[in-house]
């Protein structure tokens, strides 16, 4: 009995033990209580060393679970862990509405610019609308080229496009057997696609698509280091986070397989775009984010046919025409969008009474100015670089007045490759 | 030769006794701090929302005092004192002073020097925050 006794209190002695040394190796929780929330959050007990995400989003005023979800009172990681939006990427639009939504935040009004999620979301570039379109009707399983199906079924009533509904595409109910292989080979390019697993092709899916940069953002610039840990978001995107979907290769249309690029550049004029474009200077210097607009790329809100429909960047929109100045905007209000942009990637000073360039639709191109001269300047989002150019009017330029495509300007600026 | 075992110094009952005092001792004690540390854990504390400033004469008129720890700026105005929360209306970032009012880092609401909204995202100005003067003169600053 004696012995028992001894053996007892031994198991009670050593397990004890155990329980205070398993307690003692437990990190010390760091708490958090975000300014937002106001409750209190764990998360950096192990994560104290991420950077911050964006000037924007401080995590003292944010905090880390009001876009990722989880746990925020788990020590244990695998709990902390078990409930976040979207697994490490909560910009993902299956999630976004509970990550990044909010009238304040990012599905709030169009009038207060809070309206991203709306645009992106029925943009075409996340619909794939125009692309499905197009091949239904290139192999004859639709009439025309009207939009009816889309990478997901959605409905959007305020849609002004005329298009207030696509149904979702379903590859193997397609008549034709390249409709069935498109969709099995091509939809890779969508927002809410995985992308490739190789590196160069490497990006998250939803907004984090593109205001994440998982590429250097320079041919053979430093490394960014494993992409899937990064844990940034900018406005300032580099052409090459564009590149992982736009800049890959060619899809064969004849066996629908992708082909990637054949040519192995080396300088960005090179590597800028598909080996067998032209490009006058400007179109490869400048990265897509300085002369594409927010619309162009995430879409108005309202559901389109084509890209086409909502590409509206031309040659004029900066250079003007042969009997036009480019248009411009004086600003005069101080909420106007162009100072809003300005201060989330605050390469330029704007201030009331400056004049910038403007798109056809009245879009400000806020890292543009008029000078005193009649020239104009552009500070490269990315790079940071200025440049100056001259409007076509009063020049000894050749143009068709009636052909204002990129093609008819590369006839005589086009850089030799 | 012969060898013989020397005698033990301690009976076997004895050390198993004297090994089951010693389990149970050490035991209870490991047990005494598991309980003392359960019973004295204190959650985070809130937040104070009442901030003495010290004497009021610390700070002069026209004077425009950033307080970090609140955080608000308090201004000595030519009638009295006047304290504005330095948290952005908007979505809660610190705002920052300038020479011509106040700047929101993260989103770029401005407000004037009353720190009234210039512009947006904010919605509306600065938040006034109550000031009293305590009796033995210090000036209390309060967040709620």
């Amino acid at each position: 009995m004696r012995r028992l006794i001894v053996i007892a209190s031994a198991l009670l002695f050593f397990t004890l033990l155990f329980i205070a040394f398993w307690v003692s190796r437990r990190p010390k929780p760091v708490a958090l209580i975000p300014s937002l929330t106001g409750q209190v959050e764990y998360c950096l007990t192990c994560h104290v060393d991420l950077a911050e995400i964006s000037p924007s989003h401080p995590v003292k005023t944010f905090g880390c679970v009001i876009c990722h979800g989880g746990e925020r009172l788990a020590l244990d990681a695998n709990l902390a862990h078990s409930s976040m939006r979207g697994g490490k990427n909560p910009a993902d639009f299956s999630v976004v509405q509970a990550s990044c939504g909010g009238d304040n935040c990012h599905s709030g009004s169009a009038v207060t610019f809070h309206d991203e999620i709306q645009r992106s979301t029925t943009s075409i570039q996340d619909t794939y609308a125009g692309a499905i379109a197009l091949i239904r009707f290139t192999f004859g399983d639709q009439p025309d080229l009207l939009a009816r199906l889309a990478t997901r079924a959605i409905e959007d009533p305020q849609s002004t496009s005329g298009i207030t509904s696509l149904g979702l595409f379903v590859p193997s109910q397609a008549a034709s057997p390249s409709v069935r292989l498109f969709g099995q080979n091509c939809l890779i390019c969508h927002l809410s696609a995985q992308p490739y697993e190789e590196s160069q092709y490497f990006r998250f899916t939803g907004c984090a698509a593109c205001h994440t940069p998982t590429q250097p953002p320079e041919i053979n610039g430093p490394s960014v280091g494993d992409p899937a840990k990064i844990h940034k978001l900018t406005t300032a995107m580099p052409y090459t986070q564009c590149d992982t979907c736009h800049n890959r290769g060619n899809y064969d249309l004849r066996t629908m397989t992708f082909q990637p690029r054949p040519d192995n550049p080396t300088d960005r004029l090179h590597h800028y775009y598909q080996p067998i474009s032209e490009f006058t200077k400007c179109e490869y210097t400048l990265d897509c984010v300085d002369c594409h607009t927010r619309t162009e790329a995430m879409g108005d809100g309202s559901l389109y046919s084509s890209k086409f429909d909502v590409e509206y960047t031309q040659c004029r929109t900066c250079h003007g025409t042969l009997t036009d100045l480019p248009p411009t905007r004086t600003l005069t209000d101080p909420n106007d969008l162009a100072f809003r942009m300005a201060t989330l990637n605050p390469v330029v000073d704007l201030k009331l009474g400056d004049t910038i360039l403007v798109t056809a639709k009245g879009e400000p191109i806020w890292n543009s100015r008029l000078l005193p001269d009649g020239t104009y300047q552009m500070v490269g989002k990315v790079t940071g670089q200025t440049f100056t150019f001259r409007p076509v009017k009063g020049t000894g330029c050749k143009q068709d007045p009636s052909n204002q495509t990129a093609a008819s300007c590369h006839q005589c600026h086009s850089v030799q490759r | 030769m012969n060898e013989r075992w020397s005698e033990p110094s301690i009976s076997r009952r004895d050390f198993l006794k004297l090994a089951r005092t010693a389990f149970l001792t050490a035991g209870g004690l490991l047990g005494l701090a598991g309980l003392w540390r359960f019973f004295s854990f204190q959650a985070e504390p809130s937040a104070p929302t009442d901030f003495d400033l010290g004497p009021a004469t610390a700070f002069a008129p026209g004077s425009r005092t950033v307080l970090a720890q609140v955080p608000a700026i308090l201004l000595n105005t030519d009638k009295d004192f006047v304290a504005l929360s330095l948290i952005c209306p908007h979505l809660g970032c610190t705002v920052e002073s300038k020479s011509d009012g106040f700047a929101c880092p993260c989103h770029g609401s401005r407000f004037d020097l009353q720190g009234r909204l210039v512009r947006g995202p904010a919605a509306r100005s600065l938040t006034p925050l109550r000031v009293e003067t305590s009796t033995d003169g210090h000036l209390h600053v309060y967040t709620s």
